[in-house]
């Protein structure tokens, strides 16, 4: 499991945008472009030297949800990017 | 149909290169029109991203011929377009490595010939693989993305296993080894190129396992040999769909190989139309777009969603007509035209041929020279 002081950034060469077309946040990397829903859009924004702990405190001042579900759909989340290798941990 | 938006917009930049690899894509026969200019390529950039485009990929050719390259890259960035620059490696040292960082590069797909100098430097038909470890290393110091492309066919194939380590030497995060797929050089070359059924066996047992084994740390794509399956692979994801090509001269291209392969289509030009305009209205990128172009087997056939008929160039270069099925289906009438050429090399108690070393375009090769050298010596 992804430790609370982990510190999640994007990997080398990927890079969050706003796809001019749609109005969606997307991840692009060579060869791939992947689209984020509005949770993932909000995780991604942090992973900017954040831990993982504040990023949940950060997303629970913005969504009036439970905060152990918040900290599972973070963890899946991060950890689903970091299969595709577009997020690493420091 | 309507046009859907594209996604990518391969950029051409040149034909010239410093190598000479007789399984490039290229046409084996060149217009001898002058390459656009930096300030036409902005332009087609700024248009691409008005069209959807998000991403951009810089080849030829070798790209690093144009000392404008940086400039390009810098206009791709102020677009907001994702920049890959696909390379060679050569001419590449550590000036431009930061020159092309600093304007914004991302990811830079670096190709090879093969695992050993002897063999790659012979494929290359120069002097370029140490070039292109040196390369390797100054793109990573760099801190640009790295992937590498690795041709495979007949000479190379059983290296696979060396070529993958290769890439792990080299702490690439991305391989792609993609079997030779026959258009321009290579289809010339078919007869030298094409790897054994023996070979295509076992290279595939040395991906699969190596993608296993390196899953999580190098993302490993293996492009299959596809006259050897017998479903064809869905070329561009539909004609006129996603991508979309400019080649040196400004012909705007669903394929880069369509030009050369398709002879009965006219193709436009960004010198004389607008990028949305091609993309829409053109006849070149309406002929095949959709499923309604399609004859039977295709037709009636529950994949045309999954392989969209597999690809134009390939019907056009083994049937002569372009709207035909993908020959190397093998519920295309033509398959006979696949099996034929596999027959011939794996029947046969000779497999030896010569190739043909791709050519540059004579107008511009003393020009290439030059770039080179410059480029080296800085």
């Amino acid at each position: 499991m992804i430790p609370d002081h982990a510190q999640p950034r994007l990997a080398g060469g990927v890079r969050l945008e706003i796809d001019g077309t749609t109005g969606k946040a997307v991840l692009l990397f060579p060869e791939g472009i992947l689209e984020l829903n509005e949770t993932a859009q909000e995780i991604v924004t942090r992973c900017d030297g954040h831990t993982l702990n504040e990023i949940v405190l950060g997303l629970a001042q913005e969504y009036d949800v439970d905060l152990e579900m918040l900290a599972a759909d973070v963890r899946e989340t991060l950890a689903d990017l970091e299969r595709r290798k577009l997020v690493e941990f420091a | 149909m309507t046009a859907p938006r594209p996604y990518a917009l391969l950029a051409e930049v040149t034909y010239r290169c410093p190598l000479h690899c007789p399984y490039c894509s290229n046409p084996t026969r060149l217009r001898s029109d002058r390459e656009l200019t930096t300030d036409e390529w902005g332009r087609v950039i700024r248009e691409a991203a008005g069209l959807g485009v998000l991403q951009i990929g810089f080849s030829g050719g070798e790209p690093l011929t144009r000392r404008d390259l940086a400039e390009l890259v810098h206009g791709a960035r102020q677009a907001r377009l994702y920049t890959n620059l696909i390379t060679s490696g050569v001419g590449l040292d550590e000036n431009r490595a930061h020159e092309l960082r600093d304007a914004g590069l991302d990811s830079v797909q670096l190709s090879f010939q093969s695992d050993h100098v002897d063999l790659a430097d012979e494929i290359a038909g120069a002097h370029a693989h140490q070039r292109k470890l040196d390369a390797a290393a100054i793109i990573r110091a760099a801190g640009i993305s790295l992937s590498l492309n690795f041709v495979i066919h007949r000479r190379n194939i059983d290296r696979l296993p060396q070529i993958i380590e290769l890439t792990e030497t080299l702490s690439a995060g991305r391989v792609e080894l993609a079997n030779v797929q026959f258009y321009g050089w290579a289809f010339l070359n078919r007869a030298a190129l094409l790897p054994t059924r023996e070979q295509v066996a076992r290279a595939r047992e040395v991906a699969t396992s190596a993608k296993r084994r390196l899953a999580g740390k190098i993302d490993i794509f293996y492009v299959l040999p596809d006259y050897y399956e017998t479903r064809p692979k869905p070329c561009l994801n539909g004609w006129g769909q996603r991508y979309l090509t400019v080649n040196p001269i400004g012909d705007v291209l669903p394929c880069p190989t369509a030009s050369s392969a398709i002879p009965d289509l006219r193709f436009e030009n960004v010198r004389e139309r607008r990028l949305d305009w091609i993309w829409r209205e053109s006849e070149s990128f309406n002929r095949f777009r959709g499923t309604e172009w399609m004859p039977e087997p295709c037709r009636s056939c529950p994949q045309k969603e999954i392989d969209f008929g597999g690809c134009r160039c390939q019907a056009a270069l083994l049937t002569g007509n372009a709207a035909n099925t993908d020959p190397v289906c093998t519920l295309s009438p033509n398959r006979a035209s696949v099996d034929a050429v596999l027959d011939d090399l794996n029947q046969s108690s000779s497999s030896s041929h010569d190739w043909t070393f791709r050519v540059n375009p004579k107008e511009d090769s003393r020009r290439t020279d030059i770039a080179i050298e410059h480029a080296q010596f800085q």
